[in-house]
């Protein structure tokens, strides 16, 4: 297996839907690919008592999240039969209704697809190094967990 | 020797984004040194990274050992 250098899949601010629609275009050239899968993880305006989120900041500890990235990747690639995968994840402010996730996998036929699309956006969510602070338009905050 | 420890999200809002402890050999003495400085991290969820890697069990720890203190995480 080719060693390869861990890409940096990080992205400042929110990820407008401009880009996402270029990352489709992007594959019209790949014509062995039958079936896109994608992911879009939006920042929700949860209440919490009388207070709406306004965004999360993320931070990252980027460097091992970079190699974890790399070995989701690599797992993916061997699990199923995939053309390619992007996965790109904000840093950062996102404000609500903006996206902060974007997963895309491609495939000839849509179960490896769907399912390997499904499966990263677990593992990113548990396994990446990652942190949303909830921020309140008071000037407030708390840390987001995970469900 | 002195050992150069990176703190993330709600850990850094307890003991700032960075801390340097000199003299300790391994994580359990670089956990205590760090509890008793900041006893909010003794009441924190979190998990140590040394050198990138999650780790499970006490690890000895050199000059160039990289630690991180990790939080549950919340990204996506």
């Amino acid at each position: 297996m080719k060693e390869r250098k861990p890409k940096n899949f990080f992205v400042q601010g929110p990820i407008a839907a401009s880009f996402i629609a270029e990352s489709i275009q992007d594959h019209s050239s790949r014509t062995g690919i039958g079936a896109h899968s994608i992911f879009l993880g939006q920042v929700r305006a949860d209440r919490i008592d009388d207070k709406e989120v306004e965004s999360i900041e993320y931070t990252a500890y980027e460097e091992m999240a970079l190699d974890k990235m790399h070995a989701i990747r690599e797992d993916m690639f061997a699990k199923y039969d995939l053309a390619c995968m992007h996965v790109y994840h904000s840093l950062g402010n996102v404000r609500t209704g903006e996206i902060s996730l974007f997963v895309f996998t491609s495939a000839a036929h849509r179960r490896a697809a769907i399912d390997a699309c499904q499966e990263i956006v677990e593992r990113v969510k548990s396994e990446l190094p990652v942190w949303g602070k909830e921020l309140f338009g008071d000037q407030s905050f708390q840390w987001k967990a995970n469900q | 020797m002195s050992i150069h420890i990176i703190l993330f999200g709600r850990l850094a809002d307890i003991a700032g984004s960075s801390v340097s402890l000199d003299n300790v050999a391994d994580t359990d003495g670089l956990v205590r040194a760090l509890h008793s400085t900041y006893p909010a991290l003794a009441e924190s969820k979190y998990v140590i990274a040394v050198n990138k890697q999650v780790i499970t069990s006490n690890t000895s720890l050199d000059e160039n050992s990289v630690v991180a203190l990790l939080p549950p995480y919340s990204g996506g």
